[in-house]
């Protein structure tokens, strides 16, 4: 009862800030007075704010200032040891800082190393941290653009791309990441550049306590659904995670911008029920998969769970089940990846789940920015068959879906899936799921997930696989750069394209976009076009163990 | 001289990106780093150090260098954080709900929860049996061999986690074998079957004694654990079970509000608490 | 002929459908579907030709290692390709069948030019000057430069009444291939060779140059994607198969999988099971048969882009006269002045109009039979009367009876003959006539004269626009539809406002020159919105080319027929209605089954997934909902069933989903519930009834 109680405390808390938080996005993105920080931020970039940007010169900023920040990471890491705070640590290695610099550039927060033993505070904090700011925001001005590419009247313009950053970096994520440290510091987050303490326990053993800057970290690692922990265990881990309400205020913090955006949506198309309908199927897509994710575990099938009387390996105490499930469906739902129990040990269908929100393409709400456009995409593709059901060629908020925008739409909806797909079999093709902890279908669900997560930009895993082997580090990496960017090239060029239509006025003959019949059907064709791609896969991993 | 526009374009991506990093990757943590000195916030952002025995919030070992369990002392999860409970090498097990079958390097997860249950019951003075597990702490499992694969006739038994007497002598009529050690008899065309046995279904010894944590380091354990530890402790320590009682229960942390998390007993407090009687 | 069906009666708007599909037809058509599997075809579909390698791959399986299970699953994948080309073919061929038709027709035509030569038809070019006399079949298409004569345009229109052609003026296109019945006519082809109207007709129902449409471009992306998908999903699955039949070296080998993975076989079914082959298979079909039912409605389309865009008609501009009224105005109501009867003034009235052969004249007698059952007076009975004909001096009628005298006219005509005839006009006449004025219908004054006494008024006869029955309803309807319709007339912006609002449209122009209707255009496309309109006239067509659909009237000039994307050869401007229903019945279609296809696959999972990795995981076999007999017969009935779904639909492409006009949700509620529900639980049940038969064949 407790763990339904925390679920519906969650939705409660979602439901409240969904219109003044949307609202403040919204004037957030759409404002155009800039403050001192912003002025300055301007002028030393040297952008003119006011400059409105075509499709194709976004796209460029966008790749640009995400191809310097994987250069910039990737040095920083490999010098790590010649700048301050490394704690003595080496550089990180050459196939561990690419895939590295790519998983914090691409908001997937993929950790092939260890925090506590691999990266120095300055590393986290300056290098890492930055990204979990920036990335995040580049996913919301993509968003954005989309949205302004539907609101457009035949501009064609969607706005600029530096402004986006800094506006939604400096107004939105850093104030509400500044107000979440606080609060995670009171719940006992550690926030020093110690080194650590070293104690003797009780029975006079050496403990190692670490130190770091990770309540600053943290705010932002769950705020922005980036996800990758300052320490190995992630939001396991007492120092980054230490209450059960401080458990409560990160899923709150992952869900917060993703469940907000579709009031930005609404607002700027001008009509909030388009935002409703949106938020909508997030909803009952989130809802239904975080019941199943706690029914089964609560069940607790499988024969260690059987014999162990719960699911309880890999779960801390003080979360229990429901609350660590409820955690594992919302960082999957969204693109953050953080962990506050250890997936690989849930039981089969249980640990199902999260790879199925992220197959879902990490629409429900998804991350930051990623999952409001990831479901425009999915209701563009909704709209298109509809629409041709009620005889007409399909709009959605006035624009013609015609060939161009499905172009873009499908080449979108199969990146993803191409790129999970293609891996995991290359995986298993060239003996690399050798590396996988486990043997049989279970082994086989730790490959599948791992690419999941890699092309979904999640970040989060079956932990068991060593992926920090050269092949490993290579493949995904890869998986994470295109699994992030061909989609962000495609959308921004849909925007492109919508911006430039007129509208076509609404009339008794246009397929409402707004009523249950259409959340109803995008949520449909989520689960149907998107999720049944990998129903043979799954089959063969968590159906199979589970089933036995 | 005009840069060409893609050369500019990434300039001012540099520039955006040192800006960021000045701000967010500097300014940002180290205000927090500095509010973190703020007396009231200072101990909790040090890392919540309890004298000079550890963290409230990291767990321990209460073990003794061979990692035998010290009588006097609760006793935490067992931990998969380094050599146990060790904060520079925090993880988890990351074993899967099927994981049966022992491989000559490492124990199945099943037959990890198994030893841990025989001994946590027999530290404890209690029933350490636990479904699927033998009477002699490891995972009961069988592989079957059946005589067109998957169906017919059983021709051939073996109890894959064990090398001495098998858990039971027959199974399906057939005489169930003792494995051969670093034999992989699935390959062999076995299939596994876990024995559930006639343990309770509902075993003495609680969950979280028999599972690691996620983190390694968890510094709680629930109350059902405690309560099973607390006629050692009043017998280790000479007091009554209701005084030890009342202690733990003076560390048990509720649900906050009623509803958040599961009820836990901070290991650590309860020692120290313990250590100060 | 044959070509032409019954013409569809305009009041009755009649659900678009119709085309039952006759089982000799798919015989007909199988040599034509058997020719289409010819790759160099096949391709330009891209679903149906995966189906197509997908069975040259299993055939040369099944030869290698030749068994039961293989040869039936190879056999009824080529059934599937087969199935989908004959749906191809049956929609053309019932073109062929209008296209010959049409071509007997077109015979061997001698054209005599004016200057005396006389060459093949078909070696006429642009410019030629041909004269042609009665009883010859006109050469080419062309205007009338000279002279006026009847022509019979069966041949294209199935309209066996004889139309007036002449020269100058709006009636002066001819269309070859039809034949002059009296007088002479010299004609300008405007035409070049082979692309005569008729050609074009042909090429047209033949389906011969059929380019694909934006939608239908659209669609076949999404289709692509999809294909794509699941083929990567299917490919994908193999070394995940291999490492799990390693994995558990127990399971046996089964027709599905085998130490090499997943065979062959079953990967193939698999994968056509999973893309689209219902809607890959019949969209072309569906296109066809779109433009086929246009043709039946004696429509000809010049593109396939122009019946989609019909369904997305935003606005509708329909003329006045003929389409929103009948022809012409009528009398409505006799208004007399005080002191006259009613019965009186009818009488007067009708007397003046008794040799007025006008509609309006005609009209005025027939009210005054009916109202005060005046007999109608043979002219000719009545030796005394002198008819005064209307000039546009007078601007009126009349008669003369002996010393009586009767006009009517236009009130300001009227008025001045009373004055001048020693009358005063009254106020009330002015009333009266500002008053039906103002309802917007037309005021005829009648006034007249007794011998030795001043002339005065009578009354006034209300004539009015009469809107023909059933308009408002339709308009109503197209409103729900979320079109809005707008009146075009000449007429004064008061009458037209009085009209429109009778007629129920939602929009008028008034005084419309050809500019205000282009003007109107280009405002509404402006607003996003797409434009359907009818014209006739030389002045209509650069409305016609502007707006998205225009439809020229087959009476009208060539000029007109250019700039229009559509011709009605019944020339019956009601029928935009029609082709727009027919346009979005084209898009409901293929919006439908694309949903029936995808819903399907939920189905297919259920009976495959199983059938493939039961064997190595025995706990999969909970999945087999449908309690399938064997791996084999479950592969084969998912297979069979799919081949047989792509058979059972053809009637259903070639006749449109029943289309009933109503809002966008409700439409799309009524859709959901027919093909996506059912396109989920069809296959339960199919694939579970095939399966219990196809369990008995031995060796599966």
């Amino acid at each position: 009862m407790a763990g339904w109680l925390f679920v519906i405390t969650l939705v409660l808390a979602l439901v409240a800030v969904y219109r003044p938080f949307g609202d403040y996005m919204y004037r957030v993105v759409t404002g155009t007075r800039s403050n001192v920080v912003e002025r300055g931020v301007y002028r030393l970039v040297g952008v003119n704010p006011s400059a409105e940007q075509t499709w194709g010169v976004y796209a460029r900023s966008v790749l640009a200032f995400s191809a310097v920040s994987i250069l910039f990471l990737y040095a920083f890491l490999r010098l790590q040891d010649k700048l301050w705070l490394s704690l003595g640590f080496d550089p990180v290695t050459s196939h561990v800082a690419w895939n590295t610099a790519v998983s914090f550039v691409s908001n997937t927060n993929w950790q092939a190393y260890s925090g506590e033993s691999t990266m120095g505070h300055l590393a986290q904090m300056a290098g890492l941290a930055v990204q979990n700011f920036v990335s995040a925001a580049v996913g919301i001005a993509v968003a954005v653009a989309l949205i302004r590419g539907f609101a457009s009247r035949g501009s064609g313009e969607l706005g600029n791309f530096w402004v986006d950053l800094t506006r939604i970096t400096v107004r939105v994520l850093l104030p509400v990441a500044a107000l979440a440290t606080l609060i995670f510091m009171v719940g006992g987050m550690v926030q020093n550049l110690s080194g650590g303490t070293d104690v003797t326990t009780l029975t006079g053993a050496a403990q190692h306590i670490t130190g770091g800057p990770v309540a600053s970290q943290e705010a932002i690692k769950l705020l922005g659904t980036n996800g990758g922990g300052f320490y190995n265990a992630n939001s396991a881990h007492p120092f980054e995670n230490p209450t059960t309400w401080t458990n409560w205020i990160q899923i709150f913090l992952i869900l917060l911008i993703p469940f907000s955006l579709p009031r930005v949506f609404g607002r700027m198309v001008g009509q909030n029920r388009q935002g409703y309908a949106i938020v909508a199927v997030m909803a009952v897509l989130a809802i239904a998969s975080t019941a199943l994710t706690i029914g089964f575990e609560l069940h607790g099938a499988g024969t260690v769970p059987q014999a162990v009387g719960a699911a309880m390996e890999g779960k801390e105490t003080r979360f229990g089940i429901p609350d660590s499930a409820t955690f594992a469906a919302a960082t999957t739902l969204t693109s953050t990846g953080a962990v506050n129990s250890f997936h690989d040990s849930y039981t089969a269908l249980g640990g199902m789940m999260p790879m199925v929100n992220m197959m879902l393409g990490e629409v429900a709400p998804g991350g930051t920015g990623s999952g409001l456009y990831g479901l425009l995409i999915l209701a563009v593709i909704t709209v298109f068959v509809a629409g041709l059901m009620v005889g007409r060629t399909p709009e959605y908020l006035g624009k013609k879906i015609g060939a161009r925008e499905m172009k873009l739409a499908s080449s979108y909806f199969l990146i993803t899936p191409a790129l999970v797909l293609i891996g995991t079999a290359a995986a298993f093709a060239n003996g690399h799921n050798s590396t996988a902890l486990n043997v049989g279908p279970h082994g086989l669900s730790e490959v599948l997930y791992a690419f999941t997560s890699a092309s979904n930009n999640n970040g989060s895993a079956f932990a068991g696989i060593t992926v920090n082997t050269p092949w490993w580090d290579t493949a995904l990496g890869l998986a994470m750069l295109l699994g992030r960017f061909l989609p962000i090239v495609l959308v921004l060029a849909l925007a492109g394209s919508l911006a430039r239509q007129k509208v076509t006025p609404e009339s008794e003959g246009t397929l409402p976009t707004h009523q249950p019949l259409f959340v109803g059907l995008v949520v449909g064709v989520t689960v149907v076009l998107v999720a049944l791609t990998f129903l043979p896969a799954l089959a063969l991993g968590p159906i199979a163990e589970g089933l036995s | 001289m005009r840069l060409p526009a893609w050369l500019s374009q990434h300039i001012a991506a540099l520039r955006a990106l040192l800006v960021m990093t000045v701000l967010l990757g500097l300014l940002y943590p180290l205000l927090f780093v500095a509010v973190g000195r703020i007396p009231g916030l200072s101990d909790k952002a040090g890392g919540s150090i309890v004298g000079t025995s550890g963290s409230r919030l990291i767990g321990q070992a209460f073990t003794d260098a061979d990692g035998n369990p010290v009588l006097k002392y609760f006793q935490s999860r067992p931990s998969k954080a380094g050599d146990g409970y060790d904060p520079t090498a925090t993880g988890a097990s990351n074993l899967g709900p099927e994981s049966v079958v022992d491989s000559p390097d490492a124990p199945s997860l099943l037959t990890q929860v198994c030893e841990r249950s025989l001994a946590v019951g027999k530290l404890e003075n209690v029933d350490g049996s636990r479904p699927y597990c033998t009477p002699d702490g490891v995972g009961a499992v069988l592989a079957v061999f059946y005589r067109d694969g998957l169906t017919g006739p059983v021709t051939r038994a073996v109890s894959v986690n064990q090398t001495g007497t098998p858990f039971i002598a027959t199974y399906e009529g057939v005489t169930v074998e003792s494995a051969q050690p670093g034999q992989d008899y699935q390959a062999l065309g076995g299939v596994i079957t876990p024995i559930r046995g006639d343990a309770p279904g509902k075993p003495a010894v609680p969950a979280d004694a028999v599972t690691t944590s996620g983190s390694g380091l968890d510094p709680d354990i629930s109350p059902a654990y405690a309560e099973l530890q607390v006629p050692r402790i009043a017998r280790e320590r000479g007091l009554t079970e209701d005084q030890v009682r009342k202690l733990v229960k003076e560390h048990t942390d509720g649900r906050a509000l009623g509803f958040l998390g599961e009820p836990a007993v901070n290991v650590l407090e309860l020692n120290l608490a313990l250590n100060g009687k | 002929m044959t070509l032409l069906a019954e013409k569809p009666a305009v009041e009755s708007p009649k659900p678009v459908g119709g085309g039952l599909l006759d089982p000799q037809q798919l015989w007909r058509s199988l040599p034509s579907a058997v020719r289409k599997l010819d790759p160099r075809v096949m391709w330009r579909n891209p679903v149906m030709f995966i189906v197509e390698i997908g069975a040259v791959f299993t055939t040369v399986l099944s030869i290698a290692d030749p068994s039961v299970f293989a040869w039936i699953i190879t056999v009824w994948l080529w059934l599937t390709v087969v199935f989908a080309n004959l749906a191809e073919a049956v929609a053309e061929g019932r073109g062929k069948a209008q296209a010959a038709a049409l071509r007997a027709a077109k015979q061997d035509t001698v054209a005599y030019l004016k200057d005396g030569r006389e060459i093949p038809a078909t070696q006429l070019t642009l410019g030629d000057v041909v004269v042609v006399e009665a009883g010859q079949v006109i050469p080419g298409d062309g205007d009338v430069i000279e002279g006026i004569a009847s022509v019979d345009e069966s041949a294209i229109t199935g309209e066996s009444a004889p139309v007036i052609r002449e020269s100058g003026g709006d009636r002066s296109a001819v269309t070859g291939g039809t034949k002059v019945l009296s007088d002479r006519i010299v004609v300008k082809i405007t035409q070049r060779p082979g692309e005569s109207f008729v050609d074009r007709m042909i090429a047209l129902v033949e389906g011969a140059n059929r380019q694909k449409t934006p939608n239908e471009i659209a669609l076949n992306i999404l289709l692509a994607a999809l294909t794509i998908i699941f083929l990567l999903s299917v490919v994908t699955l193999q070394p995940l198969a291999i490492f799990s039949k390693a994995f558990n070296a127990a399971a046996p080998d089964t027709v599905a999988l085998d130490g090499n993975g997943v065979t062959g076989i079953v990967l193939v079914s698999l994968i056509v099971c999973l893309i689209p082959t219902t809607i890959g298979a019949l969209l072309s079909a569906i296109g066809i048969a779109g433009m086929d039912r246009l043709v039946q409605r004696n429509v000809l389309a010049m593109s396939g882009r122009a019946v989609e865009a019909a369904g997305d008609v935003n606005t509708l501009l329909l003329d006045k006269t003929g389409t929103i009224t009948l022809g012409n105005r009528q009398a409505a109501e006799f208004v007399p002045v005080d002191g006259v009867t009613a019965a009186t003034l009818a009488d007067a009235a009708q007397l003046s109009s008794l040799a007025d052969e006008t509609p309006e004249g005609r009209s005025v007698v027939v009210l005054a039979k009916n109202q005060f059952g005046l007999r109608e007076r043979e002219p000719g009975l009545m030796p005394e009367a002198t008819f005064v004909p209307f000039t546009a001096q007078t601007r009126m009628s009349g008669v003369d009876l002996g010393g009586r005298q009767i006009r009517k006219g236009a009130a300001s005509a009227v008025m001045k003959w009373v004055r001048q005839n020693g009358g005063h006009p009254t106020e009330e006449v002015g009333e009266i006539v500002d008053a039906i004025s103002g309802s917007g219908g037309t005021p005829l004054v009648v006034a007249g004269l007794d011998p030795g006494q001043p002339a005065r008024a009578l009354g006034v006869i209300h004539l009015k626009d009469v809107v023909k029955a059933g308009m408002r309803a339709r308009f109503d309807e197209m409103r729900r539809m979320g079109i809005r319709t707008v009146m075009i007339t000449g007429d004064n912006p008061r009458t037209a406002k009085a009209i429109a609002d009778e007629a129920g449209v939602d929009d008028f122009l008034a005084e419309a020159t050809p500019e205000d209707k282009l003007a109107y255009i280009k405002k509404e496309q402006d607003g996003g919105r797409l434009v359907a309109m009818t014209g006739d006239g030389t002045n209509d067509a650069p409305a016609l080319a502007q707006a998205d659909v225009g439809v020229a009237m087959n009476t009208g000039t060539s000029a007109a027929k250019e700039a229009g994307n559509m011709v009605d050869l019944d020339s019956d401007p009601t029928k935009l209605i029609e082709i727009v229903e027919i346009g979005k019945q084209l898009l409901i279609t293929r919006g439908a089954l694309t949903t029936f296809s995808i819903s399907n696959d939920i189905a297919k999972y259920f009976a495959i997934i199983p059938a493939m990795f039961a064997a190595v995981y025995p706990g999969l076999d909970t999945l087999n909902v449908m309690r399938l007999h064997s791996p084999g017969s479950a592969i084969l009935s998912a297979v069979i069933f799919n081949a047989l779904v792509i058979m059972a639909l053809i009637p259903l492409a070639l006749r449109g989903v029943r289309y009933r006009p109503s809002s966008a949700s409700a439409l799309l509620r009524r859709n959901l519930w027919i093909y996506g529900l059912g396109g989920v639980i069809v296959p339960f049940l199919g694939i579970k009834l095939i399966d219990l038969l196809v369990q008995f064949i031995p060796g599966i």
